[in-house]
Parts: structure tokens; sequence; C-alpha cells
């Protein structure tokens, strides 16, 4: 689904990723770990192009996106993303916020698109949110309101960016509850995050990156259990305690 | 000389108050019309400064620089004795040579204030649009810009201020302001305390009123927000 060549990004002389070759196969769900300033979220980031890489390609669904004259605006609607700080929008209802980019880019009818989002919200505990503003809304509901904005573009691929290490800790679990629902459903996922234990127990594959390159991976028993890599050991000795 | 302050002011009051109406209408049809065009101008050089275009950002860019870098009153000649000469075909009143110039002065500050507006909403916003899918231009109208209007609008009533208390400049060219009118009473009457009393008086009647408007109507944005 998602292929990337010789993915290489630099901000001015800092280089950031470095030659990275990856795959990502349809219904996969990988979690990407590694230490602070690895380039965890710039490679999430460079996927949908919200950083441009300085070299190298991604390709989508066999499109390079990184081709001149490539509608990047319309790969985007099937490429949900969500955020360390939610980014809904607060000048809009939670009902407006899902329904907006349905109706304007898919042109959805408003009426099915509420509809849809009705069941997108009581599929994540928030049915009785629709008409609310987000500035009433906790942190963990403005996160999942931020999960079914994306969800409602019926993306093919979710790329969440520590979607929890903005929560305080007893919220944590509602958002990452609605992850699993959907990695479960067969949603196809890429996830940098924090939460070893929740990493351990619903990836596929786990990707430790070090320096702006994938250091390691494999299944997850085989990283947490049996880690090769000297710099993956330190980084998870340090995490998992 | 105070002795005689009150009655004068009376007198004066009392001859005069027709005149002093009339110049707060131009001072405030003056002011009315700088901000609203000024408003118009300055959203448009704001978004040129914004483009990815250089030669219109650094034009933009330029003009904001050289017009806030000089002063109005400059200004004012400037445009009061080059505007005829360059456009005689167009007539233009001394009042219009004014206003124009006013409104050229006060897009530059307006620029500042939209771009500032702008800025001030999160970028995570953009971000959360374009990944959706929405392209610059929807992403500017349905996003970013109905939150910078929060930051815009009280901003661009303290220009309103700022400019009533300038178009008083504009009284060197005799446009029938408020302190054009200053100047006919103090002329006539040979009193020069008592008639500049009363026009600051109403000044601050327009300012101070229009301030506390303005606060009022910012508190009431916060709410919402
Ligand atoms: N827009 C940017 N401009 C300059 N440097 C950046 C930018 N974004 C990230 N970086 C730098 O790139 C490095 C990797 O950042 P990031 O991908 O956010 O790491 P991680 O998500 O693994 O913590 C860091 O050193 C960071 O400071
Ligand atoms: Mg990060």
């Amino acid at each position: 689904m998602i292929e990337i060549k010789n993915l290489s990004k630099s901000f001015g002389s800092l280089e950031v990723l470095r030659d990275i070759t990856e795959k990502v196969e349809d219904g996969e769900v990988i979690s990407i770990i590694g230490p602070s300033g690895s380039g965890k979220s710039t490679f999430l980031r460079c996927l949908n192009l919200l950083e441009v890489p300085t070299s190298g390609s991604v390709f989508f669904d066999g499109v390079d996106l990184t081709q001149k004259g490539v509608d990047i605006d319309r790969h985007r609607q099937k490429m949900g993303m969500v955020f360390q700080h939610f980014n809904v929008f607060p000048h809009l209802t939670v009902m407006e916020n899902i329904t907006l980019a349905p109706v304007m880019l898919k042109k959805r009818p408003k009426a099915d698109a509420e509809a849809y989002a009705h069941k997108l919200l009581a599929r994540v505990g928030l049915s009785d949110k629709a008409q609310e503003h987000p500035r009433r809304l906790s942190g963990g509901q403005k996160q999942r309101l931020a999960i079914v904005r994306a969800l409602a573009m019926d993306p093919e691929v979710m790329l969440f960016d520590e979607p929890t290490s903005a929560l305080d800790p007893e919220m944590v679990g509602e958002v990452l509850a609605v992850i699993q629902d959907l990695v479960r459903n067969g949603m196809t996922t890429l996830i940098v995050t924090h939460e070893m234990g929740f990493a351990r127990e619903v990836s596929s594959r786990v990707l430790f990156m070090d320096e702006g390159r994938i250091a390691e991976q494999g299944p997850p028993e085989d990283i947490f259990n049996n880690p090769q890599n000297p710099r993956t050991k330190e980084f998870l000795g340090k995490v998992l305690r | 000389m105070f002795t005689n302050f009150f009655p004068n002011l009376g007198r004066v009051l009392e001859k005069y108050w027709g005149l002093f109406i009339q110049g707060a209408g131009y001072t405030l049809l003056l002011s009315f019309i700088t901000v609203l065009f000024g408003t118009i101008l300055g959203s448009i050089l704001a978004l040129m400064r914004r483009s990815r275009n250089k030669p219109v950002s650094g034009f933009a860019t330029g003009y904001v620089e050289v017009i806030r870098g000089t002063p109005l009153l400059l200004q004012l000649y400037l445009f009061y004795f080059m505007l005829p000469e360059l456009l005689p075909m167009l007539n233009l009143s001394k009042f219009a040579c004014v206003a124009i110039a006013l409104v050229i002065n006060s897009s530059a500050y307006v620029c500042e204030i939209v771009r500032a507006g702008i800025q001030a909403v999160d970028y995570g916003q953009t971000e959360a649009a374009r990944t959706l899918g929405l392209n610059g231009r929807q992403t500017m109208l349905r996003i970013v810009m109905p939150q910078a209007v929060k930051n815009i609008l009280p901003a661009l009533g303290n220009e309103f201020v700022t400019v009533i208390k300038e178009t008083s400049l504009a009284s060197t060219f005799f446009v029938g302001d408020l302190m054009t009118q200053y100047s006919t009473v103090r002329g006539s009457m040979y009193l020069v305390i008592e008639p500049l009393i009363v026009v600051g008086a109403i000044y601050f009647i327009l300012t101070f009123s229009l301030s506390k408007a303005i606060n009022a109507f910012e508190r009431r944005l916060k709410v919402s927000d």
C-alpha cells in the first residue's frame, strides 16, 4: 500500500531521515518506537507529504507522491492522520468538525455525512456530543473526535503521531481502546507511540528508529523480548521499567 | 485670563455647536472610509505578503515598510499635491485626496494586523485541514480565517480609534473635520484654549466610547471561543 524508497529528509544541515526504504502492506499495524528526536514524526509526516522529502520516493497505491503534478490533496483524503495535540477545529461543532471534509471534498449530501458521523460517534462513545463545541470536551474526547474526523473520509490507512502523549493518564485508555477497535477491524495503521504495552499487544510489526534510520524491526515479540541492536536494548531498558 | 474661561466656553458652544457636530461628522466619515477601504486594501496586502510569488510578496513588504517608516503628514502632503497632477481627469476633491492618503496609510497597518491575526492561529489547524485533503485556499477560507477574524476584529477597532485621532492631521488641508472647525472658530472668536477644549472633549468622547464598545465586543468573542 505504501512503499518508501531511499527516503531522506534534512532541515537545513540537520539530517533527520537517512535513506529509509520500507514497505507497508494492506492490513499491517506498525508501531514506530525510538528515542525522542530520532525522526519518528518526520517519517510519518513524509508519508502524506506534510514534510516534503529532500530525496527519495513515497509510493501510495502505486503513485509516487513526491512527483511534481501529483494531486496530493486527493491522496491525502485516503490517509487519515491524528496528531499529538488533537488539532480539532475550535470554531466548529463536533458534527461540523466531522462533516466538513466529506461534504466539501467528497460531495457527500449533508444528511448522509451526518448520519455517518453519528454512526462513528457512537462507535467511539461520543453520541451525546454531536452538537457540542470542542472546548467543552476533555482531552480524551477531543482526540476521539480527531480520530472520527479522519475516519469520516474513509481512509485506507491511519497515521497516528503519539496520539496519547498529550493526555492526562486517566484518558489514555479510552483513546487506545478506540485505536485498538480500528485495528481489529482491519485498518492499516502506523502509530508512533511511547505506549510499549500497547505496541506489543496490537502491532503486527514494530520499527525501532534511531538517528534517522530504522535501526531494527520485527514482530513485537522479537523486538521486545529479544532485541538484537544494542541501541534497541538501551532504549527498551530505559522505557520498560 | 482664566476668569472668563467658563463663560467663554459657553459662548463658543452656544454659537458654534452646529459646526462642531458637523466637524465630528466629517471626522467620523473620514475615519470610517479610511478603515473600511484600509481594511480591504490591507487584507489584500496581507495575502500578497503570504504569497509564494517573490515579486508579489516583495512589493507588499516594501509598501508596508515604506508607509510605516514615513510620517503620515508627509504622505498627506504628497498625495494632496501629487494626485491632482497625476490624475487631473478625475478632478479629485481635497477631501478625496486626503481620504486616499489616509486609506493608503491605514492599509499598511491593517496589513500587519491581518497578518498577525492569521499567524496567531495554531499551525496545527492548517496541518489538520491539509491532512483531510483541503487545499490551501479551502484551508484559509474555512479553517484559518474564521479563527483569525477573532484576533483581527478587536485590533481593527483599535485601528479605528487611532485613525479618528490621526484624521486631525487632515485639517492641514481644511477638509471640514473637527480640527478644521477648531481653526475656524479660533479665527472668528479670537479664542484659542476654549474651542480646543471643546474639540478635545469631542475626540475623547468618540474614542472612549468606541474603545469601551470594542472591549465589550472582545469579551463576547472570548466567551464564544
Ligand atoms: N520543521 C522542522 N524544522 C527544523 N528541524 C526540525 C523540524 N521538525 C523536526 N525537526 C528536527 O528533526 C529531528 C527529528 O524530529 P522528529 O521527527 O520530530 O523526532 P521524533 O518524532 O522522533 O521525536 C529533531 O532534531 C527535530 O528538532
Ligand atoms: Mg515526534
